[in-house]
């Protein structure tokens, strides 16, 4: 049964839902595919007695690709990401961690504003919007400002954007380098036991950056600038490798569950983590 | 209002625009070929394409399709089965059918766009759509082979038997028209929910239900409202669960009461003030809670709570043990697994007269009728149960579900009711596999000759019953595996606790005790020096020689099954020893188990009854009450009739299971349906092949056919016709009928378990390959060789599916299936294989002739499952030398097993 009932709205333009969410404030919810939201609500984790559909407004549906950023407005969808003729070519990574998202039929309407907004720590495409330092423009009453990707994550589903603010779109740098989605799961479509994201710059045979994010081992995303900070200078031998790792599990904080204890999870991120790098240096 | 279009047709609905696009279909627009497995995106069943895409309808809110082509399952075949459809059909894609219309549109939408498709792109498409019943490999075949012709064979008379006949009741299941218990519409029922409790243990008092429920304009019923003995049970000697608790839950999920109302009041009603006090009691949650000295008793009547001890012993084990020149031992536990059927259970009451009709999934539609009838105080005369399409099965639905319950409120209303339970109630209430904790001693002589094993097993049955004493009973029976041994000594042990019950799954407690045994005779055969594939060829059983009850078999197939793997086994240890030379981080690994399995009860009687009948007009009505959950009783029982009487298997008519004219076939359980209601059918339609002899004064020879109303006999140049319409009726509506009764010839078993348990026995054993990552502990089952001991194969077609389903169930079972109160409820929690998580299968089929069972056939439905799990843990201990102890053998168990190996 989808819980209760509900009053659900369809505005054309951004105006029209900033002040829904303003008449409304914490009963009104945001959807772009509800594929996060319609799930929650179900299990009665969310109670929503307003529901704002996204899909009408316009402008939010569009991949940009600019000289030096890409664009991805909050509808794109991740069916969107994996099939984009240019997208592959300036930011590979993006690809490659959709395609380790769920299911085609998730794919076809889970959207990236959704994933990145729901603040679920087992999505995956927050931890790879840090790797990516991605910053999010938020719409809210008094215009519009960016958040960035690593400081927008406080806690498991709670984000700094505000109730009354809607997440519209992503922005990013084209990433550098050599680049890794590498994802621990113990099914296809299961969420990650450990994921990491990783994108890498080398001159000659030496590690100029490395940015490294870890997803489903705290309840946010992790960014662990120290993880990286652990490599520059290295030509990742072992050592640098083992250094970057134990920085990472740092800042990690993971809880026993059906995956398995923590011992294992830090384990697992710790493998996951130096695969990643070892196919990101590849790439580099 | 909301605009679309659906299948080309545009719709205005008016409903709440957040109402999901699944319930719209269905309920608003009268499609129901999109089905509802578990309400939030987990099981794909509700696939349906919008613009194109492959996408869940039940996470869709009307809204935002509006505007948008919708496609369902209707929208495919227009004036029959489409290619694709035919293609499922022909590779037997489809069991119990109710993820089929998902599995199509899934495939849909990927042949629009890919025409000629690789495996793995058919396994990316069809990813989120689960299944339970096939393994996947006929669906990926089907895909493949999408755009192939034709259609299976339509063999002539007396050819049926042997024939890879696609499915008779399959073509409804691929068009998305099959009726399961959901899908029966009566818009004036009454909707039933359940209050159920949420504590493991907790006695419970109701407040002021009348003020609640007219508040509401609901009614509500509790036990009180019961007219019958509130006490069903599966074994009627161990009859304790109640339909709705009186004043004690003894389990989480239990239900104590009902509400039923109108649909509109009670999607939007909340249960969250209903008027109840729970005294929440300390549960007891594990055997050894269970089984503490002092520990609270969940049955007065079972000190201890232990519900039943099963015992088989033979010879002098100590003795032997003592003397065996190497013995080795070890421990295994087991957890919960759920059955996960892609069908919530449903169904609908209503009243004819004074008689109680109930459409509901079941496997089981006489126990129904009588239990339900003992329940509500009725004579089973005036309960009729009219089974629905059945969507999986795999041994819960043999227990009461929502019969009682509709039953209930339809006696007492008068009023058809509905219950439909969700996903997380299905798993909560239904049954589950005994979670184990089993040790065991095997020993062998010089020579590698077993010369005794001891077993000893706790089985946590949960709060009731159920088929707790089975498991109990037919677990020392098995716990030798397929093969010799001289002295022995065996106890299983059902134990109550306040965990979910544990009932019939696919095996009754075998599978769990094999996967301990299995693993036990590959350390012995290490131990000895022995080839493990040859060690097993060494012991398996033979025709004549003694089973550890005692009892001498003839038409043994183990030898014959271990001997169809030698030459994959061989080849399998050269390419695995390769890879491991030359390959840093994983290694591979190769092991074999066996399986053996007695069909139908355990030393008990249990018949089956078969009509055949012939119309004035001509047509052959087959009276088949062996319900068919997906595992193929209607095509195959279809088949054996056809055969015995002599006439084309496609001019059978089936006449479905329904308690008022199908005579009792007893429960699809225990694999018993082809031996047992498949010989009733072959005597019922020998018995009528001999009427019509008799009456043409025809020999044995003769041959039949039937066309327009005429029985046309030849024999040499001899020719007779037969007008059927100038016969005089003779019975249920046909001029010509027979029924017949068989009961497979068992013997009770002595305090030390000695007699005949079992008529016929079916063999198997499975060879798996696997890869292990060694640093994150995950397994890979890359390839599962099988043989099967079918004694007569009716149709390989669904064999190889019985085999491809039970071999997914068993990786299921080994790597990833633990089931936990509370916890994992729904089918994103508990993981269930996917298409990407299925091996490479391949299937021998092997024959050796039962002498009891029908034109030699033996049962295989849970014979499959099996060896799975040990084959796969035997291959994991080959590749890194990991012993699991623990089941599922999930990453972080393995890694652990891994390091403890090597430290």
């Amino acid at each position: 049964m989808i819980p209760a009932e509900f009053e659900y709205y369809r505005p054309k333009d951004m105006a029209g839902v900033l002040s829904l969410l303003e008449e409304h404030g914490d009963d009104a919810r945001v959807m772009a595919g509800g594929h996060s939201l319609i799930p929650m609500m179900k299990l009665r984790m969310a109670d929503v007695p307003h529901l704002i559909d996204l899909q009408d407004v316009g402008g939010l549906s569009n991949i940009e690709i600019n000289s030096d950023s890409i664009h991805i407005g909050a509808l794109v969808t991740q069916s969107d990401i994996v099939e984009h003729a240019g997208l592959a070519d300036v930011a590979p990574i993006l690809r490659e961690a959709a395609l380790q998202i769920a299911d085609p039929q998730v794919r076809y309407m889970g959207t990236i504003g959704g994933n990145v907004a729901n603040g679920d720590p087992g999505n995956d495409m927050p931890g790879l919007m840090q790797c990516l330092d991605a910053v999010f423009t938020v719409a809210g009453a008094d215009g519009e400002r960016q958040i960035p990707a690593r400081d927008f994550y406080e806690a498991a589903y709670m984000t700094a954007r505000e109730d009354d603010e809607v997440l519209t779109s992503v922005t990013i740098a084209h990433p550098q380098g050599g680049y890794a989605y590498e994802k621990q799961k113990r099914k296809i479509g299961d969420y990650a036991t450990a994921a990491a994201a990783v994108q890498i710059t080398k001159e000659g045979g030496t590690c100029v950056s490395a940015s490294i994010a870890m997803t489903n081992l705290s309840d946010t995303p992790v960014y662990s600038e120290a993880a990286g900070a652990a490599l520059v200078g290295t030509s990742l031998n072992d050592a640098a490798l083992s250094a970057a790792i134990a920085a990472m599990w740092g800042d990690i904080d993971p809880t026993e569950d059906n995956r398995g204890p923590i011992a294992f999870k830090n384990h697992v991120a710790g493998v996951i983590l130096r695969r990643a790098l070892e196919r990101a240096w590849s790439r580099a | 209002m909301v605009s679309f279009t659906v299948n080309g047709v545009s719709q205005d609905v008016d409903v709440p625009l957040g109402r999901r696009l699944s319930h719209v279909l269905r309920e608003e627009l009268n499609l129901r070929g999109t089905k509802v497995g578990c309400d939030s995106g987990d099981c794909g069943a509700c696939t349906v394409l919008v613009d194109g895409d492959a996408i869940c309808a039940c996470l869709t809110p009307v809204a935002q399709v509006a505007g948008r082509a919708v496609e369902t399952v209707e929208g495919l075949a227009k004036t029959g089965p489409t290619a694709l459809q035919k293609a499922f059909l022909r590779h037997g894609a489809t069991q119990c059918g109710i993820c089929t219309p998902g599995m199509v549109m899934a495939a849909e939408a990927l042949l629009r766009c890919n025409t000629k498709p690789d495996r793995a792109a058919v396994e990316t498409a069809l990813g989120g759509v689960l299944c339970r019943c096939t393994g996947y490999t006929k669906i990926i075949d089907a895909v493949l082979d999408a755009a192939g012709r034709g259609t299976g064979p339509e063999p002539s008379a007396g050819c049926a038997v042997g024939a890879r006949v696609e499915r008779l009741d399959g073509a409804a299941k691929v068009m998305g028209n099959e009726a399961f218990g959901a899908d029966v519409v009566e818009k004036s029922a009454l909707i039933i929910r359940a209050v159920r409790s949420p504590y493991a243990a907790a006695s419970f008092a109701f407040g002021n239900l009348e003020q609640w429920a007219e508040a509401r304009g609901v009614r509500v019923f509790t036990a009180k409202d019961i007219p019958g003995i509130n006490c069903f049970g599966v074994i009627e000697r161990f009859a304790d669960q109640p339909a709705l608790a009186e004043t004690n839950a003894r389990m989480a999920g239990e239900a104590v009461a009902l509400v039923a109302g109108s649909e509109d009041v009670m999607a939007a009603l909340s249960f969250e003030d209903f008027p109840v006090i729970w005294t929440v009691k300390d549960p007891h949650l594990s055997l050894k809670d269970a089984a503490a000295s002092g520990a609270a008793v969940l049955h007065k009547s079972r000190g201890d709570n232990q519900l039943i001890a099963g015992v088989v012993k033979r010879g002098d084990v100590k003795v032997a043990l003592a003397e065996a020149a190497h013995v080795v031992e070890g421990s295994l536990r087991t957890g919960h697994v759920e059955h996960a059927y892609i069908e919530p259970e449903a169904g609908l009451a209503w009243m004819e007269g004074d008689v109680l009709n109930i459409r509901a999934c079941t496997q089981a539609p006489v126990l129904d009728r009588d239990s339900t009838a003992k329940v509500l105080g009725l004579p089973v005369e005036r309960v009729r149960i009219r089974p629905a399409a059945t969507g999986g099965g795999f041994g819960a639905k043999l227990d009461l579900s929502v019969q009682p319950l509709l039953g209930l409120v339809t006696l007492l209303t008068g009023q058809p009711s509905k219950m439909v339970f969700t996903r997380s109630e299905s798993m909560v209430a239904s049954t589950k596999r005994h979670p184990a904790q089993m040790h065991a001693q095997v020993g062998a002589d010089v020579d590698g000759q077993l010369v005794g094993m001891v077993f000893d097993g706790d089985f946590d049955t949960g709060a009731y019953a159920s088929w707790g004493p089975t498991v109990a009973v037919r677990v020392p029976v098995h716990a030798s595996g397929p093969y010799v041994v001289p002295n022995y000594s065996a106890e299983a042990r059902a134990i109550h606790t306040n965990g979910p019950v544990s009932g019939a799954f696919r095996g009754f407690g075998v599978p769990q005790a094999a996967a301990l045994q299995e693993q036990l005779f590959d350390q012995l055969a290490d131990q000895i020096g022995m080839d493990r594939l040859a060690f097993r060829q060494k012991n398996a059983l033979r025709d004549g020689v003694t089973t550890v009850c005692g009892q001498a078999l003839s038409g043994v197939g183990i030898g014959a099954c271990l001997q169809a793997l030698q030459s994959r086994w061989d080849a399998a240890l050269i390419s695995v020893a390769g890879f491991n030379a030359s390959t840093e981080g994983k290694a591979r690994g190769v092991g074999v188990a066996s399986c053996w399995y007695g069909c139908g009860n355990t030393a008990l009687p249990n018949p089956s009854t078969m009509r055949i009948g012939i119309s004035a007009e001509g047509t052959i009505c087959l009276h088949q009450g062996a319900m068919d959950i997906g595992q193929g009783a209607n095509t195959v029982i279809a088949q054996l009739a056809a055969d015995a009487l002599g006439v084309p298997v496609h001019q059978i008519k089936l006449i479905d299971a329904d308690t008022a004219v199908t005579p009792d076939c007893g429960k699809t359980s225990a694999s018993r349906q082809t031996v047992v209601s498949g010989k009733a059918a072959v005597l019922a339609a020998t018995a009528l092949r001999a009427k019509i002899l008799q009456m043409a004064n025809m020999g044995s020879e003769a041959e039949i056919s039937l066309s327009g109303g005429v029985l046309t006999l030849i024999e040499g140049v001899a020719r007779r016709d037969i007008s059927l319409r100038q016969l005089p009726q003779a019975a249920y509506g046909y001029v010509l009928w027979a029924e017949e009764t068989y009961d497979p010839p068992t013997e009770v078993l002595d305090e030390n378990g000695q007699g005949a348990p079992y008529a016929v026995y079916g063999y198997g054993a499975q060879l798996a390959e696997v890869e292990v990552d060694l640093a994150l502990g995950t397994v890979k089952v890359l390839k599962v060789t099988a043989a099967h001991d079918l004694g007569k194969v009716i149709n390989p077609l669904l064999a190889e599916g019985q085999i491809e389903g039970g071999i997914a169930q068993g990786l299921g079972m080994a790597l990833m299936e633990e089931f936990h109160p509370g916890k994992t409820e729904n089918l994103h929690d508990y993981l269930i294989p996917t298409i990407g998580d299925v091996p490479e299968v391949v299937s021998h089929l092997i024959e050796v002739p039962d002498p009891e069972g029908p034109m030699g056939a033996k049962g295989l439905g849970e014979h499959v499952l099996i060896p799975t799990a040990p084959a796969i843990l035997n291959a994991i201990r080959h590749a890194t030398g990991a012993v699991l102890t623990q089941l599922p053998a999930r990453p972080d168990r393995v890694l652990a097993a891994i390091q403890a190996a090597m430290s």
